[in-house]
């Protein structure tokens, strides 16, 4: 008997995935080593704020596995999960709980950091919009909230860990690959072009607001031409 | 086959694209900035004149290295184009941000020039003195430093 296989993570998702901590670990490095690696920590940060907009479509109209009514953790799954009685693939409920709070935390992350300024030679792009102090609390919060980015990163690696030795599992090749191994249960299906291209166009959308490209440009007003001292 | 390799093709444009997208980083001043600026800078420039005066008046011992770092403070201070920094407005206190700055200095440009110049021309005066490690030439500089400051708040600071 040949092991049967099924299509798990669709490709899209698979993207999602690894360009999202690729994004997410580039911007914790840059944000930490600061100096001229600021100009890429904003970069990071548009490339990073786009993807939960994309995870949200994707949560809702994406494939089988791919939507959170398909592992939404309910308190019974979670008790369910804990007991060992859980028998289902993709997201289990504490994992599910880890991808909610990854995307809620990586929204705010983002959000924060466009408000944001470091008082050496960093302003986000939306730094001129509000007041200094209320610029200062929101830096404040994005210093303090990537506390919570390590806990789930670190949650993340044990989980991995966890399966791979105790419960014999590879949870790494399913989302390179995109294949499980193993019968019974339900291939993916769903998550139409129409999707994709909605998903896109919103995550590029999301990307472009918050570049703040779209913002008039500043206009400082003009001292008289005696005032060049 | 094809599909997935178009589906592939379009989230990497995405990322691509999400990427290049910067803000323009425009060396914007709100005017609340420039009054937050120009008075950090007096203020840091009234530290240092303070650790002068210390050390001409004996409660410090004479330390010509401390000099000339206070000096070169007070002169790159005074010397950096603190005019940008009177931005049409600023005579107004903006949010938190409060100034002392009186409205004629925007109605009285020559007399703005004339105390500005004094200024700019004592800073690199003292910076000079206290190079040459004289005491005596600094205490000089330092009086002169002294009293443009005084002119320019004479004429443009309130009470």
């Amino acid at each position: 008997m040949t092991a049967a296989r099924i299509r798990l993570w669709e490709l899209p998702i698979r993207i999602f995935h690894w360009s999202l901590a690729a994004a997410v670990l580039s911007a914790i490095a840059s944000g930490l080593t600061g100096g001229n690696w600021m100009i890429w920590h904003q970069r990071l940060g548009l490339v990073a704020v786009g993807r939960p907009a994309f995870r949200l479509v994707w949560g809702f109209a994406g494939p089988t596995h791919a939507r959170f009514s398909s592992f939404w953790p309910t308190p019974g799954k979670v008790a369910a999960y804990l007991r060992g009685a859980w028998r289902g693939i993709g997201h289990n409920p504490l994992a599910a709980l880890s991808v909610l709070a990854l995307l809620g935390t990586v929204a705010f992350q983002a959000s924060r950091g466009l408000l944001a300024n470091d008082d050496i030679a960093f302003n986000g792009p939306f730094y001129a919009l509000i007041d200094k102090a209320t610029n200062d609390a929101a830096t404040g919060w994005h210093r303090t909230a990537v506390n919570v980015l390590y806990l789930l990163v670190a949650r993340q690696v044990a989980a991995i860990a966890f399966h791979a030795r105790i419960k014999r599992q590879n949870l790494i090749r399913p989302m390179i690959t995109g294949w499980h191994e193993g019968q019974g249960a339900q291939p993916t299906c769903g998550g139409s072009r129409h999707t994709l291209a909605f998903s896109l166009a919103l995550a590029l959308l999301v990307v472009y607001a918050a570049s703040g490209t779209w913002l008039p440009a500043p206009v400082t007003p003009a001292t008289s031409p005696t005032m060049d001292w | 086959m094809l599909h997935r390799f178009k589906q592939g093709l379009a989230v990497s444009i995405l990322l691509a694209v999400s990427g290049s997208v910067l803000a323009q980083q425009l060396p914007q001043l709100k005017p609340e900035e420039a009054t937050r600026y120009r008075k950090a800078g007096y203020a840091f420039a009234n530290r240092n004149m303070l650790k002068i005066k210390a050390m001409l008046d004996g409660s410090l011992p004479y330390n010509k290295d401390q000099v000339l770092a206070a000096a070169t403070v007070i002169n790159s201070t005074v010397n950096s184009g603190m005019g940008a920094l009177y931005l049409p407005g600023t005579e107004k206190d903006i949010g938190s941000e409060k100034t002392r700055l009186k409205p004629e200095f925007f109605t009285q440009p020559d007399k703005v020039k004339e105390v500005a110049g004094a200024c700019r021309t004592a800073g690199s005066k003292l910076a000079t003195a206290a190079a040459s490690s004289n005491q005596a030439q600094v205490r000089v500089a330092f009086d002169d430093m002294g009293k443009a400051g005084k002119g320019c708040h004479d004429a443009f600071r309130k009470d």
